[in-house]
């Protein structure tokens, strides 16, 4: 695999936290190759970006384990974001191709600074689900608290 | 009127006859008395033939029929609690249209909540069938473009058709494809084995109890994927179904556990 080539989210800091910066999952790139959604953290909301997952992962023509997975875990890192957000607010989502790999990228503004129990349940349906998770804590752009979760997944089989 | 559990009412005696008295038993001892439990459990018990009788009535309607079987039991659950013998009618003739209720109820809310056009159910249908095809023949699981290659279709139906499943629960179609005998593999056993894998997680006490109580291949499915590391695809022929069936049912079990897991502390 070639997904270390780019070294983008090595060590669990992602090159888009300039971008971040200003508003969360980043519009100031007016176009760019990421597919960014935008919506009100509501579980309701949920079968729209497991939507989308699956769209953009068939359009990376993965076998539909992979696509099915990463519906899945697309869903887990919403529920999870979406559960500890402070009501009211809006959860940033990004899909973005690196290499063989499709990756999703949230953030959600919570009350206080939380972070993602890896030794919990959804974390071991993330883990299984995807080839790389991560998940970091921080001030968001207007300072307040934000719960950031990644997960990129390749074929099944990890083969090209 | 099919040869049925509708017995004649009043003098009649049917299979359940003996069971009466205790209705009369169970109206007798007070609320929070700890003699309830068992007697309402020995009425529901024994009345389950009741709800498997209904359920397989309408089990040809592309429900699985074990699936039925459980909404079946609620509504006969529902109907031994509410119950009055003292009102004189006989309970079959109380708890059929009850159960019956509860079913028909079922197909209405979950199993067509969302009209799906024909031409994408079909599409489905021929998608998850050249699925399960292709990953028998590949030995894995197919991309969509070799899906597309097989049905020698656009690509772009593939998407729509794999989408077209989530939308609805297209149980009726997966239930047509998988070869019957639902729910007969014998994997339940493979949750005393994964204590060891549950065991590793912080929140496997409130997790256990929600693993448990998940119908018999929901359970088996996520065990499956999430402590045996099997693909969807090597579940699916496992148990007998499709791949995207698999895909389902699991978010649907992820849900109902994310669910329980967020209500139970705040109960506690």
């Amino acid at each position: 695999m070639t997904d270390s080539d780019r070294g983008v989210y090595d060590g669990g800091v992602p090159d888009n936290r300039a971008a971040t910066a200003a508003p969360r999952a980043g519009f100031t790139p007016a176009v760019d190759d990421r597919i960014r959604l935008r919506f009100a953290a509501d579980l309701l909301n949920l079968p729209v970006v497991r939507s989308v997952a699956g769209t953009v992962a068939a359009l990376q023509d993965h076998d539909i384990d992979a696509i099915s997975d990463f519906k899945l875990a697309v869903d887990e890192v919403c529920s999870t974001l979406i559960t500890r957000a402070v009501p009211g607010s809006e959860l940033e989502c990004s899909f973005v191709r690196d290499g063989d790999l499709v990756c999703f990228e949230a953030a959600a503004t919570t009350a206080a600074e939380v972070v993602v129990d890896t030794s919990s349940f959804g974390w071991r349906v993330l883990t299984t689900l995807t080839d790389r998770v991560d998940s970091w804590a921080g001030p968001g752009p207007d300072g307040q608290p934000t719960l950031h979760i990644y997960i990129a997944r390749g074929r099944t089989g990890g083969t090209a | 009127m099919s040869a049925a559990p509708t017995a004649p009412e009043g003098s009649g005696t049917h299979e359940y006859t003996h069971l009466a008295p205790k209705f009369a038993e169970l109206a007798e001892l007070p609320q929070g008395d700890p003699r309830r439990e068992a007697v309402r459990d020995a009425l529901v018990t024994g009345h389950l033939p009741l709800a498997e009788h209904i359920a397989t009535r309408f089990s040809h309607r592309g429900v699985a029929r074990e699936d039925l079987v459980q909404v079946g039991t609620v509504g006969l659950i529902n109907a031994v609690d509410r119950f009055d013998p003292a009102r004189g009618i006989d309970f079959l003739s109380y708890a059929v249209p009850t159960i019956m209720g509860e079913v028909r109820r079922y197909f209405r809310d979950t199993a067509w909540s969302v009209r799906v056009p024909r031409r994408l159910k079909e599409l489905h249908l021929t998608i998850s069938a050249a699925g399960n095809e292709l990953s028998q023949r590949l030995g894995r699981a197919p991309t969509p473009s070799e899906i597309a290659a097989h049905l020698d279709i656009p690509k772009e139906d593939v998407y729509e058709g794999l989408e077209a499943g989530q939308v609805y629960q297209s149980v009726s179609l997966d239930e047509a494809l998988s070869a019957g005998e639902p729910g007969s593999d014998p994997l339940a056993d493979t949750l005393g084995e994964d204590d060891a894998g549950l065991l590793g997680i912080e929140d496997h006490e409130s997790l256990r109890p929600l693993i448990e109580r998940l119908p018999e291949r929901e359970r088996t499915i996520l065990l499956l994927r999430f402590f045996k590391n099997m693909t969807q695809t090597q579940i699916a022929e496992r148990i007998g179904v499709s791949q995207m069936h698999v895909s389902r049912l699991l978010t649907k079990t992820l849900e109902t556990l994310r669910t329980g897991l967020v209500e139970e502390p705040g109960k506690g």
